[in-house]
């Protein structure tokens, strides 16, 4: 496929299996309103938000129930109207338990977010439209879940120039950036023309890999109008990494430890750029998303509407159940999602799907020794040693770990894929950084 | 002395005739110091100062007490067979001063060097070098190039050293062949390795 | 020939002198003050290096000891007769040292306690910890039995049994290795005398313990009632009053209707734990640290 601008191909990666085709030719459904839904408080990366509501209130489809918590939090909105009920703990996807609110449905879906749209949002001021997304609680929905307000306000001595737009959805198995981009296409625009709007740049580029020819043809189409340039990218995992995607599109590399915005790019999910433009044209907080619900043991695999609070329960039931004995429950895709071990586990903002496998579609845990075959330092697109820094890690030794960088690594599971040894290199790493992030706080503490 | 003989002499010292794997010299501190590389360094550091100084002093005792004859009372007294008791003396009187400075002037070097520090004192490299110079009949000028780059040589084996065991340290070893088996084995084919230099100057 | 002899053996001596005056000179000029008390007190302390007194390793607290007048018995390795010696090199009376042992608070091992999932990844706490799920038992406050205390620990008394930590009393000498490293925050420093302790940890709602445990604690503070002053809440969890533990026979008095407050020695028991003979030494078999 024809590029529109010069793109890089970055370092490493890999070609699994993508699994899409399950999912991606079936249009995403609005899933039926529930009774009850417990909606996670904290569903942003930073600053926790605090409950505004008690129990036994009424509250309105889109009402604010948790105010964040610090700049960089995000508040939490009722996702249906009716009555406020406990504060639970629910299972949290990244393990432990997480408090969440309660909310009863009356059944009538009646909106009151109290946020009023702004069609003529050209004629608007910055500040107003970017108080509106922060209020809408609009954060980074391609996993990180990073507050989007903050990411639309870089320090002013950084010049951004670029938008990014990550459509690139490499994640296997994943269908709901493409689905959210062929059926809500023109929304994903001009979300993208708010969000370049408020940083003042005019140069917007949308990543999409080749693999969802329908949803580029659909995304050129209107892109001219919104001053989008659509380009397609190869398709090699992983390609929708936020390093790896300024570096596909810019041919800038974001040095260790540094921020897109140090080379002049502020990178937006597809995803966040639609909660974007209904937060500012509708005046509706994000309150749901484009959730993808498959797999090999799932009956119908597809896309669903799914609001914040169902749980993963619920939703498989909406796909039709489990046709097959599942072996796995894996929130988010098979390379970065965490594998659940209940099924009370809710969707919030970054749930991007809800996979199954099934026990031959699983690796069993061995780990051999590193034979230094090097597959995985020619696939790790962060140019790491994944090997013999793995070695590092087993024998705790996370100074040295850390001079080798380890604190790059973004767990894309490129090296743990390639790993004839089959050791589980990502667990490794994860721990190391565990153990240097409590090294530095406790360092800090000391400081302070 | 030209540079071409300057260039011999420590090529010859650092890598064909290495103090440590070729004339298995200094063997203690080659394997008590070569942990970590920081405290190979400073005991590379130490070794090469004791054994400039030593060489150069030891040169001037070569040169205008040992190797001289004295008439005393129409008899002739050839003092060369005091040679290695004299050296051993200033060595070990250097050290010594070396180890006070160093207490005082770097108190966490002097620390991490511990026993091997005193150990220079009666390391047989140092006494080699001095002894080399004093069978080579050099002077005082080659004497210290030669003590400088016997010390170079030491620091290189070292350092390559300590860091094959760093790493070393993180590998799975099988338990019969951990610590000091294993260091034995890698010096032994650090030392294989070395051989290849041999013919490099004649 | 005696000329020979005599002039080389005036000349050798000629050498030493000047040099020994020299380095005397240097030794005077440069001194640096050491106190030989520093080196007594560490050849007295066990070696071990723990770090379990709070210092960099045993040289460095022999240092704190000296200058700083650290409490010897801040080290939990050394015997009494140690602290008597060291006691005399410093001149200062020992403090009283109340003999302290790691208890691990869980009693749910594999078989006793329900699973949520199969764990398939790096067999370490700390590891297993950071994934969702964190190991596979059910229970999220309880031991996840991969062993990362018995690796810390310098004295090999803990072992894993049956996927859960039990600690040998008679090998453990409470240098608080295991309570920093486990990522449940399961083990505590107590007092060696105290004969029972309540074997659970769980923050989860009483409910929900029974169906993830045998031997919970539900907090139904039936021992509480039976007598105050032994027995106390502690952040949510019921405890035993380590200022004032009761006898072994509180156990059976009580009637725990859980079996959580136990025994120490039937704990151990239920664990299938074989009783060891301490090495005679102050501290057996150390494993060597290098000090990074």
């Amino acid at each position: 496929m024809n590029s529109p601008i010069r793109t890089w191909r970055f370092h490493g990666g890999v070609h699994p299996a993508d699994g899409k085709a399950l999912s991606n030719s079936v249009p995403a459904q609005r899933a039926p309103l529930l009774e009850r839904y417990t909606v996670a408080i904290q569903q942003n990366i930073g600053a926790p938000p605090k409950p505004v509501v008690q129990k036994g209130d009424t509250v309105k489809k889109g009402q604010l129930i948790a105010e964040p918590g610090g700049f960089v939090s995000a508040p939490v909105h009722a996702p249906t109207s009716g009555t406020v009920g406990d504060i639970v703990e629910v299972p949290g996807a990244n393990g432990g338990a997480i408090p969440a609110i309660e909310i009863i449905s009356d059944g009538k879906d009646e909106w009151g977010s109290g946020l009023d749209p702004i069609p003529n949002w050209k004629n608007t001021d910055r500040e107003i439209l970017k108080k509106r997304i922060a209020d809408a609680g609009i954060v980074g929905m391609g996993g990180a879940a990073f507050p989007t307000h903050v990411k639309l306000s870089p320090p002013p001595e950084k010049v951004i120039d670029t938008l990014i737009l990550n459509g690139a959805e490499c994640e296997p198995y994943l269908t709901a950036d493409h689905r959210l981009m062929l059926e809500r296409t023109e929304a994903v625009l001009e979300g993208a023309a708010i969000a370049a709007k408020i940083l003042r740049v005019d140069r917007v580029f949308l990543g999409i890999e080749e693999n969802k020819p329908d949803a580029i043809a659909a995304l050129n189409e209107k892109a001219g109008q919104y001053g989008v340039t659509v380009v397609p990218l190869h398709v090699r995992y992983p390609q929708g990494g936020e390093k790896q995607l300024i570096y596909a599109l810019t041919g800038r590399s974001v040095a260790t430890g540094g921020l897109p915005m140090d080379v002049g790019c502020v990178v937006q999910n597809v995803g966040s750029c639609a909660a974007i433009r209904d937060a500012v044209v509708e005046g509706h907080p994000l309150i749901e998303r484009y959730t993808t619900v498959t797999g090999t043991p799932v009956a119908n695999p597809g896309t669903w509407i799914l609001r914040f609070g169902t749980t993963v329960e619920q939703a498989l039931t909406f796909a039709g159940g489990v046709k097959a004995r599942a072996a796995k429950v894996i929130m988010g895709g098979p390379m970065m999602g965490f594998a659940q071990t209940s099924l009370g586990v809710t969707v919030t903002k970054n749930s991007s799907g809800i996979l199954l496998l099934q026990w031959k579609e699983t690796a069993e845990y061995t780990s051999n020794p590193c034979i230094r075959c090097g597959r995985c330092v020619r696939a790790c697109p962060m140019k790491l040693l994944p090997g013999p820094v793995s070695v590092m890690v087993e024998s705790e030794n996370y100074d040295e770990a850390e001079k080798n960088y380890v604190m790059d690594c973004m767990e894309c599971g490129v090296c743990t894929f390639v790993c004839p040894a089959k050791r589980p290199l990502v667990q490794h790493f994860r721990r190391a950084k565990a153990e240097i992030n409590a090294k530095r706080r406790a360092a800090k503490a000391k400081q302070a | 002395m030209d540079t071409n003989e300057i260039l011999v002499l420590t090529v010859g010292a650092i890598l064909v005739n290495n103090v440590v794997l070729s004339r298995i010299l200094g063997i203690c501190p080659f394997l008590g110091v070569s942990k970590r590389i920081e405290t190979a360094l400073g005991m590379s550091g130490a070794v090469i100062f004791v054994m400039t100084l030593a060489s150069f002093v030891t040169a001037l005792f070569n040169r205008f007490l040992v190797t001289q004859t004295f008439t005393i009372n129409g008899t002739e007294v050839d003092l060369s067979f005091t040679r290695i008791l004299l050296f051993i003396v200033v060595i070990a009187a250097l050290v010594q001063i070396v180890e006070i400075l160093l207490k005082k002037f770097s108190p966490s070097l002097y620390v991490s060097l511990g026993i091997y520090l005193p150990l220079i004192t009666t390391n047989c490299a140092v006494l080699g070098a001095a002894e080399l110079n004093a069978d080579a009949s050099r002077g005082l000028i080659s004497s210290t190039v030669f003590g400088f780059s016997t010390g170079v040589g030491f620091g290189l084996a070292l350092l390559l050293f300590a860091s094959i065991r760093e790493r070393l340290a993180i590998a799975r070893i099988p338990k019969a062949m951990e610590g000091t088996a294993i260091a034995l084995v890698t010096a032994g084919i650090l030392a294989m390795a070395f051989m290849g230099f041999s013919g490099l100057v004649k | 020939m005696l000329i020979t002899i005599l002039v080389s053996a005036g000349v050798v001596a000629a050498v030493g002198l000047i040099l020994g005056a020299l380095i005397g000179f240097t030794a005077k000029k440069f001194e640096v003050q050491t106190d030989p008390k520093i080196e007594a007190v560490q050849e007295l302390l066990p070696g071990a290096n723990c770090g379990g007194c709070g210092y960099a390793g045993c040289a460095d607290f022999a240092s704190a000891i000296v200058t700083k007048g650290a409490d010897p018995s801040g080290c939990s390795a050394c015997s009494d007769a140690m602290l008597a010696k060291i006691a005399e090199v410093t001149g200062k009376a020992a403090g009283k040292k109340e003999k302290m042992t790691a208890v691990v608070f869980c009693s749910g091992s594999f078989s006793r306690s329900a699973r949520a999932a199969d764990y398939n990844g790096i067999l370490d706490c700390r590891s297993a910890s950071i994934v969702a799920g964190g190991g596979g038992k059910a229970c999220r406050f309880g031991c996840l039995g991969y062993g990362s205390c018995a690796r810390a620990c310098p004295f090999g008394a803990i072992e894993i049994r049956d996927g859960l930590a039990v600690v040998h009393p008679e090998l453990c000498r409470a240098c608080g290795k295991c309570v920093n490293v486990c990522p449940r925050k399961l083990i505590r420093l107590v007092p060696a005398s105290a004969p029972i302790h309540v074997y659970c940890n769980s923050l989860e709602k009483p409910a929900k313990r029974r169906k993830f445990c045998k031997n919970p604690c539900l907090a139904c503070k039936k021992c509480i009632r039976t007598d105050e002053n032994h027995m106390q809440m502690q952040a949510g969890l019921v405890r035993v009053n380590y200022s004032n533990p009761p006898e072994a026979s509180f156990v059976e008095q009580v009637k725990c209707p859980t079996g959580a407050l136990q025994v120490e020695e039937i704990h151990r028991k239920i664990a299938a734990l074989k009783p060891v003979e301490p090495a005679p030494k102050a501290a057996p078999a150390p494993k060597k640290e290098e000090s990074k």
